[in-house]
């Protein structure tokens, strides 16, 4: 039986998208409720947010790195070629994911450091800017690949 | 039963084995887009492939990365650097050696299915491609031995620095 090659480009963008708000709404949800729950309700809640939202970003990273050379075969030889706008867009795209995986490895380190006992003064402010650098990183992301997808 | 110590090293372990999979990859795209040879490249591998290859190299790097970090604390300041080194270079190697057998075992069915013949050019290409895929996955492993120290570090520096 012959897989037809639209449905299956389908799912690899559908499941792109989904991993895409996966790993950008979690770390939105991780950020407001470091800004929403106070210091009172004790800072363990948010911790175990974070840690379980860190096993999640990392395997959308993976779905998504995956899915998008998957998005990319698409195109085949029709990919335009560098020097047109679409490309300029696509290498920053490109740089811009690149460098949030590389620089979520700290985050990553930090929480698991957090989460194994390290001693880290102001916890939630530290989780806060974290998580608000990983939402900027990803806003810009998203919209530079609606640009890609529609502009 | 698994403590905070056990949890964090499996987080640490499944977060740069991702990260060291996507980050080859994605490196690999941008060079190749950025001098026009993505779109012949991908227009002659096929989708689903292309995919299963990917998750390959996944489980390889995940598999390779957790053994690389066996009796190393990455979290601890006084980690052994030097000996950390030497397991990411050792396994940075198995990881390529274990994707090439991968692909020698994709190659061996496809030409048993289609052309028998083409088994014989394993025979002469084999022993290059081993040698080649160690020595740049040693060189690949160590490079990203190398980004995973200064990440630490930079880790460590978050925790402590004052906000």
């Amino acid at each position: 039986m012959q897989l037809d090659p639209h449905v299956l480009h389908l799912a690899i963008r559908w499941i792109h998208v989904a991993a895409m708000a996966t790993a950008f709404g979690g770390a939105v949800m991780v950020l407001a409720l470091s800004i929403n729950t106070t210091p009172r309700e004790g800072d363990a809640g948010l911790l175990d947010a974070a840690t379980r939202y860190e096993w999640v970003f990392w395997a959308a990273a993976g779905v998504l790195a995956m899915t998008g050379i998957g998005n990319l075969a698409t195109f085949g030889q029709g990919l335009p070629v560098p020097g047109t706008d679409w490309a300029a867009a696509f290498m920053a795209k490109l740089t811009a994911v690149i460098a949030l995986v590389v620089f979520s490895i700290p985050r990553t380190l930090a929480v698991a450091g957090i989460r194994a006992g390290v001693a880290a003064p102001r916890q939630r402010e530290r989780i806060r800017s974290l998580y608000g650098a990983t939402a900027a990183a990803f806003a810009v992301i998203l919209g530079l690949a609606v640009w890609l997808a529609h502009g | 039963m698994s403590g905070p110590h056990e949890d964090a090293r499996k987080l640490v372990t499944w977060s740069l084995s991702t990260f060291h999979a996507s980050a080859f990859v994605l490196a690999i795209v941008l060079l190749l887009y950025s001098r026009g040879g993505l779109g012949p490249a991908l227009g002659g591998l096929n989708t689903l492939f292309g995919l299963g290859l990917f998750v390959a190299l996944w489980v390889t790097t995940y598999v390779t990365t957790s053994r690389a970090l066996e009796g190393i604390d990455l979290l601890d300041p006084a980690v052994d650097r030097v000996r950390f080194l030497r397991r990411a270079l050792r396994w940075g190697a198995a990881n390529a050696l274990a994707f090439l057998a991968v692909l020698g075992i994709l190659f061996v069915a496809g030409a048993i299915l289609t052309a028998p013949a083409g088994l014989m050019s394993l025979v002469f290409i084999g022993p290059f491609a081993v040698v080649i895929g160690a020595a740049v996955g040693a060189v690949v492993g160590t490079f990203f031995g190398l980004v995973d120290l200064a990440l630490c570090a930079l880790a460590r520096a978050a925790l402590v620095s004052e906000t």
